[in-house]
Formats: C-alpha cells, structure tokens, sequence
C-alpha cells in the first residue's frame, strides 16, 4: 500500500495483482463466497480522484475481505448458509459505509461456519475454508475465510465477528493478528445477529499496525446500534510506547489441564519476550473459567434461539412451494435449510431458558458471567494485562474434531472469557511448530483497546515468522 | 439432586422450535451431549449471585424516527405488480 500511496504504482494495478492472486489462490484456499467484480473499476474512480487532486480517503483502495455476516448494499449476504443463498443486503454495515468513505476496495465476502456457530469453517454450507500454511488443516473460525485471506495474501486486511473468539481463533490458527475490542467499541449495525450481547466486529490484518489503522476508521460511536461507546482514540500515535514497567498476569486456568505441550511452551517463550522487554509477569487464577465454556454455550444458544426465530421463509428465506403444508409444518420444512449445527443450537436456544430448565442453565450461566466479570476486573485493579496463548491446541485436520461437540466446545476456553466479560483481547502470531502456527493472546480492561495495541505492537515486534508457504 | 433431562423433552422442544430433524437418533444424541455439558454449571458455585440488570433510560435511545430511503425495495423482490407483492399462499 506504501507504493500505491507514493505513486509507484497505481490502484488499479494493486487491485489487479489482488485479484489475479485470489484467482491463483483461492481454488486450493477456498476463502471467497464471493467476489467483487466491480473492484477494478472501482479502483479505477480512486485512481481519478488521485490524478485530479481530489481529497483520497485513508485506505487508498486498500483491499479488503469481508465475512460474509456483514451487509454489503447490493451485495450477496449469505451467512455461508442455504437459508440465506440469494439474499443481497439492502443496506451498508456501518463499519461498510466508514470504510467506503475512505475510499477502501471490498474484494469480496469471505467464508465463515454457517451464521458464525463453529470454530473451523467446516460447518459453511458452501464447503470449508482451508489454512494456508497446510491445506489438510483447518483454518480456525468461524472468521476463517478472514483469517485465510489476509495470510494467503489475497487482500490486505479483512472483518471478521467475534462472538466467542471467532477473529483470534482463526487468526492464531492462520498466523495473523485478530482483534476482539471493548464491546461496543465498533457498531454491529448491519451484522446479522447471532448473539447481539456479547458479539463484536474485529479486524484481522498482518500486522497490530495495521489493526490500529483499521480501527482508527471503523471505531466510533453509532446512533444506529445503541449499545456503541464513545472513546475516541488514534491508535496508532504512541503504538510503539513499549511495555516497560507493566505488570501482566498469566492465567492458569487457560496454561493447565488440556494444553498442547508445545502452545505451552510457546506461551511461556512469549511470557520470557516480554520480560525481556520490561514487563513483569507472574501467575494469576480466574476461577470461573472452568465453568465460561458451558456459559458462554448457554447464553449464545439462548440468544440464537430467538435472532435466527425470523428466518421463517415468510420474513427471510428462499423460494420454496408451500402447496401440501399447513402453516407450522411449512416452517419447519423450510428451516430443514438450516445446517446441523444451526439446528443443534436452535433447538438448544430453545431449551436451556425454558420454563423449568431456565434457572438449571441460563440463569446460572448469566451469574456465572457476573461473577467472572467480577473476578477480572479484580485481576485488571494490579495488572495491566492478561496473557493466555490464543488457543490452547494446534491447528487440527479437517474431520478431527467435527463430531464430537464438546471437543470443539473446549478449544474455545482461552477466547470465551474477553466476550463474557467484554473486554478487549487479540491474538499475535508468536511462533510455528510443524509449519503450523501459534498465536498469544493479550487482554486489557475495557476501553483500553489502545494500550493492548501497544502490548501486541511490543510482542510482535520480538517475532519473526516464516512466509506462507502457498 | 441430578435432574436427567429426556428425548422426549428435547424433541418436544423441536417441535415447539418449529424445527424438522432428519438424522433424528444422532442428533438428538449430540444435543443430549451438549445439554449433558452444561450440568458443569451446578458446580459453580454462583446460586447466591444476584443478576444486576442495566437499565438503559429510554433518552439514551435514538429518536424512533422514519429514516427515507433511497431505493425502491420493491424492485428486489421477484414478484410484484405496481405496489403489490405476490406472498406466499397460507391459508
């Protein structure tokens, strides 16, 4: 991008060697749903305003992916789901018109696990996405057509959601770095709904620089999603103010029982970097950890049960006959549309805060939230960070860990806990084992999305990381 | 005392959800698994934790106004006549 802003070459040639390297790419990748046919010429206009000294917006034709959760105007929206197969959004995201306005280029809209409900891609209902450092992996999720794209540099940053840890998974998985903000920092305005208390829109990029730039634009409060916060920020002035003298607590909750030796030892190489830089770190406990998982599951079942109740084939859905079926048989037949997953948690949504099941699970997941929302702000009132690796297994192959659902639940304990409590978290790429690669997780109390920045900015800047190899 | 929950109650919350299985035995197994899970939650520990609700005055909404659009929706639907729409028979 430094060359396109200097002049060296113009938008139209970068937008054009993008999307020949989607073209190269993307049959083994497999990260694209969709793609932007109208790029070049859009990047055409940009080049325009350039050449007529017209005022460029930041991104300067930047190319970007897009999950495809996130509502593009007249562009297909289909939350990698059948449900939604021709579905064009009506309307931009806001996080989509901030971008437009600095003159960003959508490439197209990546792939994700069916309405974001998985951690591997290989619940979409178009075929999973797969990880570009050994195709037989699975790129993490449910952001994984995101993370894939930035690391097989087939754009130069990406929006993923990140519900239960959806943009740091894939992104320690794919060896970039994923941002989950302070919940409310970005407006989820135009982000189809899966669980609206506790989802954010994050970036992934390759760089924490890069995620500071992208936020700068994309943060901000929102009267169109109430629930934004208003914290103006620039991101990236003082990004390399260092770590020195901070105290960092590691969680052992998240380096115990189930962890890859080898995450193990990366985390604790990460631990020794940044001491190394000036920072002190020593062990801490969240106790409620252990119970965040089955939580997290409760509350974000509860809450899909009722956002995905209007995908009825009468609001939303597909051309479907209805001679034969009476009115609740219709409905049920169209949302045989659903994937397994989908179905699974709909019907779980269902019943954990039923009439006499509710106190049993979603009563006590919602206290279980309150007391380890309590248990960290404890922690942030000595520490200026938490660290915890990203996840606690290595990349795994395609078909491992799919048919059992609670394997797949507990690859999810480090991510949880930043959604629960609604704190700022991001995943940087540390280090790789068998050319798979290991991401760190950082931690900081609300609204100090700048200073975990700044903590990642310090870690990466230790780390040097293989190319991809595709 | 462990409350064991049934495939009854769980295939009559399918039911209620307005939600047809096809693999029915298998899937009824993994949601089972699922809900077996969260028992995890009994031993929390957080029966005495009062849920604190925040309440957001309604002036801190935005204004329950008409924004205009600019496009005409009509034109994205497929079946349409003037100002009508062809919906799907019901009754």
């Amino acid at each position: 991008m430094h060359q396109v802003k200097n002049g060296d070459i113009s938008v139209e040639e970068f937008t054009a060697k993008t999307m020949e390297r989607i073209h190269q790419v993307d049959d083994s990748i497999h990260a694209f749903l969709h793609v932007n046919s109208d790029a070049i010429e859009q990047a055409r206009s940009i080049d325009k305003k350039i050449k007529s000294g017209e005022k460029v917006g930041d991104c300067f034709g930047m190319p970007i992916s897009i999950k495809d959760n996130i509502c593009i105007k007249d562009t297909k929206t289909t939350c990698a789901s059948k449900m939604l197969h021709d579905f064009v959004a009506p309307y931009d995201a806001t996080v989509i018109s901030r971008l437009k306005q600095q003159d960003a280029i959508f490439v197209g809209k990546v792939n994700l696990d069916e309405f974001a409900m998985g951690l591997t891609t290989e619940f979409s209902a178009y075929g999973p996405t797969r990880n570009p450092w050994n195709i037989d992996y699975v790129p993490g999720g449910s952001s994984g057509g995101s993370a894939a794209s930035v690391s097989a540099f087939e754009c130069v940053a990406s929006l993923g959601s990140d519900t239960g840890g959806s943009v740091r998974n894939p992104a320690s998985f794919c060896g970039v770095v994923g941002f989950k903000p302070t919940y409310g920092l970005i407006s989820r305005f135009g982000l189809i709904s899966y669980a609206n208390s506790i989802e954010q829109i994050g970036p992934i990029t390759r760089t924490v620089k890069d995620t500071a730039f992208m936020l700068n634009i994309i943060s901000g409060h929102d009267s169109n999603d109430d629930t934004t916060i208003d914290n103006p920020q620039d991101y990236l002035s003082g990004i390399d103010a260092g770590i020195e003298g901070k105290k960092i607590g590691i969680i052992q909750e998240m380096v115990g029982e189930g962890i890859d030796p080898v995450v193990l030892s990366a985390t604790k190489n990460a631990i020794a970097k940044l001491e190394g830089l000036g920072a002190t770190c020593e062990e801490v406990h969240l106790e409620m950890v252990k119970y965040s998982v089955a939580a997290y599951y409760t509350i974000t079942a509860t809450e899909a049960g009722s956002n995905l109740a209007r995908y009825d084939n009468l609001l939303y859905g597909y051309d479907f006959p209805v001679e034969g079926y009476e009115f609740n048989s219709y409905i049920s037949k169209a949302r045989t549309k659903f994937g397994p997953e989908v179905t699974r948690r709909m019907i779980l949504g269902g019943f954990v805060p039923s009439a006499g099941h509710a106190g049993r699970y979603f009563l006590k997941a919602l206290k279980v939230k309150q007391k380890l929302t309590r248990e960290i702000e404890q922690l942030f009132k000595k520490y200026d960070y938490l660290i915890a690796p990203t996840v606690p297994v290595l990349p795994f192959k395609f078909g491992e860990k799919i048919n059992d659902p609670i394997a797949l639940f507990l690859v999810d304990i480090n991510t949880v806990t930043a959604n629960l409590t609604g704190k700022p978290a991001i995943s940087v790429p540390f280090e790789m084992s068998n050319g798979l690669p290991i991401g760190v997780q950082i931690i900081a109390n609300s609204n100090k999305d700048k200073s975990v920045l700044q903590a990642a900015y310090a870690l990466e800047s230790t780390v040097k990381l293989p190319e991809v190899p595709i | 005392m462990i409350i064991v929950v049934t495939e009854e109650e769980i295939e009559q919350v399918t039911k209620l959800m307005k939600i047809d299985v096809h693999d029915h035995k298998e899937f009824i197994d993994k949601v089972h698994a699922m809900i077996d899970y969260f028992d995890i939650l009994d031993s929390a520990g957080v029966e005495d934790e009062e849920i604190l609700m925040n309440d957001v005055p309604l002036s801190s909404l935005r204004d329950d106004k008409h924004i205009p659009y600019q496009d005409k929706l009509i034109e994205k639907l497929k079946h349409y006549k003037g100002t009508y729409v062809r919906a799907p028979k019901m009754m």
